[in-house]
């Protein structure tokens, strides 16, 4: 009784924890394919760290639609994945640095905003992930100088973390409704 | 569990740090004194945070072309001319350094990042004008 009790859910489980796996796979698919588009197009400006980041707008569909843990591990394995692709061992001190510190602030801001707003908490992700950045820069070079890249980078950050931003909330629009 | 402001008030005040935030990195880079054009400028090319060659540019007559190498086999060809100095060739694989080109002004340092590298640009102290003739060249 309590085996047929137990085994329809056991097997529902088991099945919903398939398709998690084969969404945030699908995700850190499309996060990776995004990241290898992007590093090929042509700095548009000579400023190093300035970047779009659209690989992000994949972190923060997962963030809002599956919450921070899972974002959290589509994030690491992008990162790693991306390594290993087409990186050096180099940048990934940087990605890891500015992926882990944006991830925080962007669920900490999340938190705050209760998932809404979606431009607001990427503008503050994108923010920390320059900073990040520039912490590690700052701390490879150990030249004071490379601090003259900060509103730069700050003006930068606020541009594509709203545009980002708003990519990921016309995308979660147009997403099928999680099941 | 202390109660979260509501997320509309959160996100007007977290609006308003943004522009806040925007208006100061503006008005810095707008009003910066460090900005400068000046004749006499310096360059001082740092490797891992230690100086290890500064150039009075405007004493450069003809450019001229040197490396600097670093520990892991990392390779910066810089070119200098008179006023300017870039990096025109490197090793690392995104060559942001390479794109910054040719620099005249003191807004920003050149950085190569994987090689540790960063040129910074300086006016040349009015206090002690004749001191830069005297460092290496």
């Amino acid at each position: 009784m309590k085996q047929e009790n137990s085994n329809p859910s056991d097997h529902t489980k088991s099945a919903s924890r398939t398709q998690r796996l084969a969404v945030l796979a699908l995700l850190t698919a499309a996060a990776l394919m995004i990241y290898a588009i992007e590093s090929l197009l042509p700095t548009f400006v000579p400023i190093p760290g300035i970047r779009l980041g659209l690989a992000n707008v994949i972190t923060l569909i997962t963030i809002k639609r599956y919450g921070a843990r899972d974002a959290l591990l589509v994030l690491l394995a992008r990162i790693f994945l991306s390594c290993f692709f087409f990186g050096q061992f180099m940048s990934l001190l940087y990605s890891l640095c500015g992926g882990l510190f944006c991830m925080l602030v962007t669920w900490l801001i999340c938190l705050l905003l209760a998932g809404n707003y979606l431009w607001i908490i990427s503008i503050f992700g994108a923010i920390a992930h320059n900073l990040a950045q520039l912490a590690v820069a700052f701390f490879l070079t150990k030249t004071p100088g490379v601090l003259a890249y900060l509103p730069f980078l700050m003006i930068s950050a606020i541009l594509t973390g709203l545009f980002t931003g708003l990519c990921a909330h016309f995308t979660l629009k147009h997403l099928p409704a999680k099941r | 569990m202390k109660k979260l402001p509501s997320p509309r008030k959160t996100a007007i005040l977290l609006t308003i740090l943004i522009l806040g935030i925007l208006i100061a990195c503006a008005g810095f880079l707008l009003f910066s004194p460090k900005r400068s054009h000046a004749d006499r400028l310096i360059a001082e090319i740092y490797q891992d945070g230690v100086l290890i060659k500064s150039i009075p540019l405007w004493e450069v007559t003809a450019s001229e072309t040197f490396t600097v190498r670093g520990q892991g086999g990392e390779e910066n060809v810089i070119e200098v001319r008179n006023g300017s100095i870039a990096v025109i060739s490197a090793n690392c694989p995104d060559k942001l350094c390479v794109h910054q080109g040719f620099r005249s002004d003191t807004l920003l340092p050149i950085t190569c990042l994987p090689n540790h590298l960063v040129i910074l640009l300086r006016p040349e102290a009015p206090e002690n004008g004749g001191q830069s003739d005297a460092l290496t060249y």
